[in-house]
């Protein structure tokens, strides 16, 4: 068994590198938040494509995965809500792809930018409901000298001052890094929303 | 007069909506489709999937009740009757004007 944790937004590029490790002989096993499983096996070209769909119910999601297998793809990882689907060709007379056009192929991009905006969306009412009850206090992080609580500290000195300064930085630092991981999120999200839309647009006009 | 606007149906969604003038699950649908084009149209399974979503969101499929618990099974609506005929005219009237003017 052997794990590698590593992330992606283009498709493409993710199919390309299971196959390649497949090659190398580590076999696909399956993808978690963890990251990717691999089994030691034999060496072997392998055909790996990876749809974008969120099921609502077990009998939509078991429909889909019936249509692949029934087409000649295995499914090999992926859950109703997880979105990424892997499959593997295993029937030699079936299509090269999971799609036959281009605006199809498009679509999974289409709906992975969505998910990410949504998933964006989501802590923006958060944050400002902490903005707005001072749980968090912007102001604070443009003067860093708002971030010390102690009172009185700016006007001390020499030992007396160091002291306080030091005691207090490790927890000015966990409060202001708390403070900053929802924003950094919302703003992560909102990128890989940004480029999946940009792969979306790439592939709809190829 | 004012076209419908689901006119003009792409290749796929054509050959989708006549396979299902009888009921059918998805693979039946993809093994239909190749037969009825003459093998000219293979259609993979992501794309059907998401063909028959776009059908049934503009009512022009429905699903049916099977016996098959795994395979959601699929019929045309009277909606989807209606525009396969229009698209048939359609395609009909482009058919008789090349004809004319080709002399074919």
């Amino acid at each position: 068994m052997l794990r590698k944790f590593k992330f992606f937004i283009d498709f493409d590029k993710e199919e390309k590198w299971l196959n390649e490790m497949a090659k190398k002989g580590y076999q696909f096993l399956h993808k978690s938040i963890f990251g990717y499983t691999f089994q030691e096996s034999e060496p072997e070209n392998t055909i790996i494509k990876i749809d974008f769909r969120r099921f609502k119910n077990q009998a939509d999601f078991i429909d889909y995965i019936t249509l692949f297998e029934d087409s000649g793809w295995k499914h090999v990882s992926g859950s109703k809500g997880s979105g990424a689907q892997y499959f593997k060709k295993i029937d030699p007379n079936a299509h090269d792809d999971i799609f036959s056009d281009q605006l199809s192929k498009a679509g999974k991009y289409k709906r992975l930018s969505e998910m990410f905006i949504e998933l964006g969306l989501c802590y923006v009412p958060i944050f400002a409901a902490l903005v707005a009850t001072d749980a968090i206090d912007i102001a604070a992080l443009f003067h860093p000298k708002q971030l010390y609580l102690t009172k009185g500290l700016w006007d001390m000195t020499g030992g007396e001052f160091w002291k306080a300064f030091l005691f207090e930085t490790p927890f000015v630092i966990f409060r202001t890094l708390s403070w900053l991981f929802i924003p950094i999120m919302i703003l992560l999200y909102f990128t890989f929303g940004y480029k999946a839309q940009m792969l979306f647009e790439k592939h709809k006009n190829q | 007069m004012n076209r419908d606007k689901n006119l003009p149906l792409t290749e796929t969604t054509y050959y989708v909506l006549l396979s299902l003038l009888e009921p059918a699950h998805g693979y039946i649908i993809m093994q239909k489709v190749e037969e009825l084009s003459n093998h000219q149209v293979k259609i993979a399974a992501g794309t059907l999937y998401g063909a028959i979503e776009n059908l049934l969101k503009q009512g022009m499929i429905q699903s049916v009740k099977s016996e098959d618990k795994r395979r959601k099974t699929y019929v045309i609506t009277e909606k989807g009757k209606e525009v396969l005929k229009l698209d048939f005219y359609r395609m009909q009237h482009m058919i008789g004007i090349t004809k004319e003017l080709l002399n074919l």
